[in-house]
């Protein structure tokens, strides 16, 4: 799904450059994958790396698969307009048939006439299922997923874990997360970033124990 | 060629957006975008009249302000709208396919046709209320016109790649075009200056641009020092430091 050659990522801190992955070769299966390492550790810049947000310093990231972005990302909502101009927005990005995408939000995203307010109206919860449902809308082959994953009251929970779940035989999930469990009900593997090396292990739990000891 | 055909869809949706929350607030929306820079031309027109700084080649001077003005303007405001076009639309590039040229070219397209409008309707205005002598060489002047538009994305990329180090860049910017005005040649006409101050007012692209675009409207012009290459040269220099400064850091301010 992912095949990495030499690459090397830093980001730029106000006291000099961290480095993220140095030097990096491998290639990554089409599995659900917990991406595992301490704060700071470049877990999430590591998504934008893969998803094609960002490129790296040097080396070479060739992807076989769609990738989402980062799930429940709402920065590119325009305040000022409304949720079905920022779907449609969307929708055009994608190539997606606009109507269907609009159809699809409308209903899993239960804003009634919210839906056609501008976004700066909504409150944090309705911006959040906006969101969840633009992400649900398109097939992608690879959903990224950065901690959050829960939104909304408790019925919206169920009804954005079930809708992910029925993506899941056509789609894998990539994940960043502090919660075992959560990593433990969606990944089978797992990816260890530390100090600019990723090791990848077939087995989570692997992939877990050898976490376990670098906070030791 | 798949990945053209993604950029252009990228750009047709950053068209539409712009259009859309570029005067978001105002009931009259994209409206605002012709009225504005209308409203703005038709009141110089009348300042300047009072002092008629020239009697034009036809001895009409309000419309050889108007070919100047709205030269100059074009330039300017596509200039100044493309410099914000990576930090306004910042968050858009967290969708893979958006690139931060896709957002400057957006802004050209749409700031191109907004203000092709904008001369349109000033100049059927002034021939048919003001009896002004039509124009003369029609492409020609869209030849001048198009070269101001690719200096104004030179020049707005560059300026958007600074603009990424320090927010100051963008008041420098508008300060600078404030006497740019008065030394490209919208209100007077080269031919003239003295040649002493011409020899370096010939020096501002943009005096090419706007005497440019007259040479093309009037049949007669004096237009001995007029050169479209000049300006191209430097809309392509400035193009080739926008793009290749923006390739360059790209994620340095992240």
């Amino acid at each position: 799904m992912i095949e990495l050659f030499n690459v090397s990522k830093t980001y730029k801190l106000k006291s000099g450059r961290k480095t993220i992955l140095n030097g990096v070769t491998a290639s990554i299966p089409w599995k659900n994958i917990g991406v595992l390492g301490r704060n700071g550790a470049g877990k999430s810049t590591f998504l934008r790396l893969i998803s094609g947000i960002e490129e790296p310093d040097s080396g070479i990231v060739k992807r076989s698969k769609s990738f989402s972005w980062p799930i429940g990302f709402r920065g590119s909502f325009h305040p000022m307009l409304s949720g079905i101009e920022n779907v449609r927005f969307v929708a055009r990005l994608y190539g997606q048939n606009t109507e269907e995408m609009i159809d699809k939000v409308e209903d899993f995203a239960e804003l009634g006439q919210f839906f056609y307010e501008p976004v700066k109206t909504y409150s944090s919860g309705m911006g959040a299922r906006l969101a969840f449902g633009l992400s649900m809308a398109i097939k992608f082959e690879v959903f990224l997923v950065d901690e959050v994953m829960a939104v909304g009251d408790a019925k919206f929970q169920a009804k954005s874990k079930a809708a992910f779940k029925a993506m899941l035989p056509t789609s894998r999930i990539i994940m960043v997360s502090h919660s075992m469990s959560s990593i433990r009900e969606y990944c089978d593997s797992g990816l260890v970033i530390d100090n600019g090396r990723m090791t990848y292990f077939e087995d989570l739990e692997e992939a877990i124990a050898r976490y376990a000891e670098l906070n030791k | 060629m798949k990945q053209l055909r993604t950029q252009m869809r990228v750009i047709f949706a950053l068209v539409l957006r712009e259009a859309r929350t570029r005067h978001g607030r105002a009931r009259l929306g994209y409206a605002w975008a012709i009225i504005e820079p209308l409203a703005m031309i038709t009141f110089l027109t009348l300042l300047f009249s009072q002092f008629r700084t020239s009697n034009g080649p036809d001895g009409n001077f309000a419309l050889f302000f108007a070919t100047g003005v709205l030269a100059f303007q074009a330039y300017r405001n596509t200039s100044v709208y493309i410099c914000n076009s990576f930090a306004q639309n910042k968050n858009l590039f967290n969708y893979p396919m958006v690139k931060p040229i896709d957002a400057a070219l957006a802004r050209l397209f749409l700031d191109c046709a907004t203000h092709v409008f904008v001369i349109a309707l000033v100049l059927i205005g002034q021939i048919v209320l003001m009896d002004a002598n039509p124009p003369h060489d029609i492409p020609y002047m869209a030849f001048a016109m198009s070269l101001l538009f690719f200096m104004a994305l030179g020049a707005g990329l560059c300026l958007a790649v600074l603009r990424r180090f320090s927010q100051a860049v963008f008041s420098l910017y508008l300060i600078v075009m404030g006497p740019a005005f008065f030394l490209s040649c919208v209100f007077y006409s080269l031919a003239t200056v003295p040649t002493g101050f011409r020899e370096i007012l010939k020096l501002n692209p943009l005096v090419h641009g706007v005497e440019g675009f007259r040479t093309g409207y009037y049949a007669v012009y004096p237009n001995d020092d007029v050169s479209l290459f000049y300006l191209f040269t430097w809309a392509v220099t400035l193009n080739f430091l926008g793009w290749i400064g923006e390739r360059l850091t790209r994620f340095q301010n992240q």
